[in-house]
């Protein structure tokens, strides 16, 4: 079977993507609101490939990874299609920020693409250049700049004043040089005259006078000295955000945001085109501000990611999680706590084997219990505490029993390091691999305490959850199981959430340590049976 | 799906990324690393979470190790250098040479008896779990190799993992693309006048980025006390005309302000201070967290001249005061070099090897690629890069093997 892969957009990543993925034989459909500029003609084998749906907007998503069903909308008619991956690669948008300046635009206030469009070759020329003696550059100065912008900046500068013979300023505060060759462009421009200013302590006074012209006054930070400049034309940068279709296409499929509101969560487990559902990549715009050269980045990434069998679509999927048909009486809590989206809507919900990224979320949270996960079910982890409980250390002393579950993408292998470095572990700690701290339930927490004199709950910190909300979901519950026995005179300490990073070996030491020790002050638990 | 391998020169970030794409592929790739422990400069970081993850990636090169490790279609040559390659009817032909291996992987129950008992320190320790052996054999510092004067190691060695007497071991492998992933070498800053590698509290952030790991908080190497006052210092021998480093390194701003901001809340009464002469943006949540590190760290827009030592193991840092345009000096019990990255070490004998043109800055040049000849590069052999651009700059190099490689989606 050939892989069907949907690309949204028409953008320079949008098309880099179609190209890479045709030359690979996937069969593709692109919906976009225009007819994307490719740069190569269409090979009658190339065309059988690929579906153009122009004009076409996303309606609607079901399904999962391996298989979406979409519905399109195209002059009031819908269009039904079936793709196994999904790629979102739309521009981003620009907000040019005349009001963070206090500035109108007109004919001697104009955008940083304003700027952009009149200097490039093709598009014909708006902006008239010949009363121009003088261009002042804004960025930065309200809120912090962007390689992305600076370039820009950078490259305008250099033709006004190589070519038009215009004395350029930029004033900015810090300059954003951390992208590749930006450090030789801004030496270049200052070859060419260009004047850059910082701010730290002081700002320039942004003055527009009622010609429209504006007039900056500010005080020279290195020299101390007072400067006016009035320029003939004033630029302002530009805020990049995601495109205006982006939050839609996030409540279709279901993706997460970002605080910008880009398809992307800031996690690291989303690096580089990821997003929480398996089988949809964002990339350029969709996920994030990105540079020329990292939008070919980006389409590389979509279309290498999209190639071939998903990750771990071949794994082995018997230890998913499955709803029991008889328990369930579809209140749809699993439906909405999942953060894979991996549970779908039919007569009642079903879990998708192939997406589903076997956290254990739902079952922790399914109100009836309903949900099974194999190896993690009540009957498994209080047979493993049981167990460890028999073969702990006895003797007159008391040496107090520690479950610690211990998120297996952190914490499990903080242990292991800890154990490779030789850092003594406390001798009655028995530590419970999960998938995610968002499977420890209550009944988890309730065999634990039944059997130990203290229980640790080691998540990953907080932002860096495969499955976003786990290790919160995890205090949550620890949190309400302490308040409820805290009321039995149970005492709160024996309850302990911590999180920890994978490299974290000798942090798990001194947690667990320093956890033994309180518990050694307590003495024995009064809820161990 | 294909029969096809690659040979991937470099496990930092990048090598590691780009094999795991390319295995997940279904091609076979020969991994080789010139040093003894795989995961590059990445693999020696802290996790920088304060109360929250700050997206430095650290724990991302860990899991892409852990992966590649476990990986059946990856084999992973260590203590390993590629001596020769050539072409032939489009198949590329290479003898990989690997150190001898004196610590059996399969006997070594990483207990560290040799670590603890070698008198020359010549057993190094590894930095992550899935460093397997977790110790390894220094030859420049081992008496064995110098004179044959020791044995100590082999002795002492409960399991008879460790071995003297072995050989060097020669693969050959017939590569069908290459991606040379070789990292980069830190700068260093000896020649500055910062008193590295002669006033003892001087470090790197390299050396702090260790420090944290090891030991979860920062102590001044002197007398390993908590230091009360510590100066970063950024932008050594990065953008740096006299040096002629026209690059901006990218990730020290990132990766100080952070160590700064973690240090700060396990050691909150430590004072710290921030030499700079631009803050770069790093990561989605930079405005957020700029906002709040200003609040903790005081920043001061000036790089120091001079680094002077005082009586009690202090650093004395002139440097000229912003405001009042006056030269002050300050006490320091500590002072962090951000160094800058640089191109490789290896990187002529690389260009040599493969053929690859070497651009001005020193880097690889990726403009002038051998896309068509089958050889690629990745990650910050290219120039700097973060952990995370590593990881999409390894996914743009696998891609474009794979289409070199015409491998195509039919299954």
């Amino acid at each position: 079977m050939t892989q069907k892969t949907l690309i949204i957009g028409n953008g320079r990543c949008a098309c880099e993507t179609i190209e890479a993925l045709l030359a690979g034989g996937s069969e593709i459909i692109v919906a976009s609101k225009e007819m994307p500029p490719f740069s190569f003609p269409l090979t009658d084998l190339q065309a059988r490939q690929i579906e153009m749906l122009t004009g076409a907007k996303t309606f609607s998503c079901r399904g999962a990874a391996g298989n979406f069903d979409i519905i399109f909308v195209k002059d009031g008619e819908k269009i039904y299609r079936s793709v196994q991956n999904i790629i979102i690669a739309e521009d981003a948008t620009r907000k040019a920020n005349f009001s963070l300046y206090g500035l109108k635009p007109g004919s001697h206030v104009i955008s940083l693409s304003a700027m952009m469009k009149s200097i490039s070759y093709q598009t014909d020329k708006s902006l008239n250049f010949s009363e121009t003696k003088k261009a002042v550059f804004l960025t930065g100065l309200r809120e912090e700049s962007h390689p992305v912008i600076l370039e820009e900046i950078m490259q305008a500068c250099f033709r006004l004043q190589s070519e038009f013979q215009i004395r350029t300023y930029m004033l900015t505060k810090n300059l954003k040089v951390a992208g590749k060759g930006l450090e030789s462009l801004y030496k270049k421009t200052r070859a060419a005259g260009m004047t850059y200013i910082k701010f730290t302590e002081t700002m320039p006074e942004i003055r527009q006078e009622s010609n429209g012209k504006v007039v900056i006054e500010f005080l020279d930070e290195i020299s101390g000295e007072r400067f006016r400049l009035m320029p003939d034309l004033t630029v302002a940068d530009e805020t990049i955000l995601p495109c205006e279709e982006t939050a839609n296409l996030s409540e279709i499929f279901r993706l997460d945001r970002d605080r910008e509101g880009f398809l992307q969560s800031d996690n690291v487990h989303r690096i580089s085109v990821f997003t929480n559902r398996k089988g949809i990549l964002a990339a350029d715009g969709s996920r994030g501000i990105q540079s020329p050269a990292e939008q070919l980045t980006d389409a590389a990434n979509a279309a290498v990611y999209s190639f071939g069998p998903a990750a771990d679509l071949s794994e082995n999927l018997e230890d998913r999680a499955v709803i029991q048909r008889d328990k369930c009486v579809r209140c749809l809590t699993c439906y909405r706590v999942c953060p894979y989206r991996a549970i779908i809507l039919n007569a009642r919900p079903y879990v998708v084997p192939e997406a589903c990224e076997r956290c254990g979320i739902c079952a922790a949270e399914c109100p009836r219990g309903a949900i099974e996960i194999r190896h993690l079910n009540n009957a498994d982890i209080s047979e493993q505490i049981v167990k460890a409980e028999n073969a702990a250390p006895g003797g007159d002393k008391f040496i107090p029993f520690l479950v610690a579950f211990s998120c297996r993408r952190s914490a499990a292998q903080a242990a292991e390091l800890a154990s490779q470095m030789r850092h003594p572990l406390p001798k009655g700690l028995h530590i419970i691999e999960v998938p995610c701290a968002g499977s420890i339930s209550h009944s988890h927490l309730f065999s634990a305490l039944n059997h130990a004199d203290g229980v640790l709950l080691l998540t990953c910190h907080e932002g860096n959850c495969h499955s976003e909300s786990g290790n919160l979901r995890a205090q949550k519950r620890a949190a309400q199981r302490t308040e409820i026995l805290s009321m039995t005179g149970f005492e709160k300490e024996r309850i302990l959430v911590k999180t920890l990073a994978s490299n974290m070996g000798k942090e798990f030491v001194e947690t667990t340590s320093q956890f033994e020790e309180k518990i050694m002050a307590l003495g024995p638990s009064k809820l161990r049976n | 799906m294909t029969d096809k391998n690659v040979l991937i020169i470099g496990g930092g970030v990048a090598g590691l990324s780009a094999a795991l794409e390319l295995a997940r592929l279904g091609l076979r790739v020969d991994l080789v690393e010139k040093s003894d422990f795989p995961g590059g400069h990445a693999i020696q970081f802290a996790c920088k979470a304060a109360d929250k993850c700050v997206k430095c990636g650290a724990c991302a090169a860990e899991e892409k190790l852990r992966d590649a490790v476990q990986h059946p279609n990856i084999r992973l040559l260590t203590g390993a250098q590629v001596e020769n390659l050539s072409k032939n009817n489009g198949r590329f032909s290479a003898s990989v040479q690997k150190k001898p291996a004196y610590i059996d992987p399969q006997k070594c129950t990483d207990c560290g008896l040799c670590f603890d008992k070698c008198p020359s320190g010549a057993i190094l320790r590894g930095f992550s779990k899935s460093h397997s052996p977790f110790y390894s054999l220094c030859e420049e510092k081992c008496l064995y190799i110098k004179d044959k004067s020791c044995r100590v190691c082999e002795a002492v060695c409960p399991e008879s993992a460790l071995r003297l007497d072995k050989s060097s071991e020669s693969y050959p492998c017939e590569p069908d693309a290459v991606i040379v992933a070789a990292g980069f070498t830190p700068f260093s800053p000896e020649n500055k006048p910062y008193g590295y590698k002669i006033f003892k509290n001087v470090i790197t952030n390299l050396e702090l980025e260790r420090m944290l790991r090891l030991e979860s908080r920062a102590v001044r190497p002197s007398d390993n006390a908590e230091p009360k006052k510590i100066a970063f210092v950024q932008c050594v021998g990065s953008r740096d005309a006299q040096l002629g480093h026209v690059w901006c390194s990218k990730i020290c701003c990132g990766s100080a302000l952070r160590m700064a901001r973690v240090i700060k809340t396990r050691q909150p009464e430590t004072e710290i201070t921030f030499f700079y002469m631009d803050v770069q943006t790093f990561g989605k949540d930079f405005k957020v967290f700029y906002e709040s590190v200003q609040k903790d760290i005081r920043m001061i827009r000036a790089i120091p001249g001079d680094i002077f030592k005082t009586g009690d193991e202090g650093l004395r840092v002139t440097f000229l005061d912003p405001p009042s345009h006056e030269t002050i000096e300050e006490i320091f019990d500590m002072v962090v070099l951000s160094i800058a990255i640089t191109p490789c070490n290896d990187s002529k004998s690389l260009a040599e090897l493969t053929g690859l043109d070497i651009a001005d800055s020193g880097f690889f040049d990726i403009a002038e690629s051998k896309s068509g000849q089958g050889i690629f590069t990745a990650g910050t052999a290219q120039g700097p890069m973060s952990i995370a651009e590593s990881i999409a700059s390894a996914g743009e190099a696998a891609w474009k093997t794979m289409k070199y490689l015409e491998v195509r989606s039919e299954k």
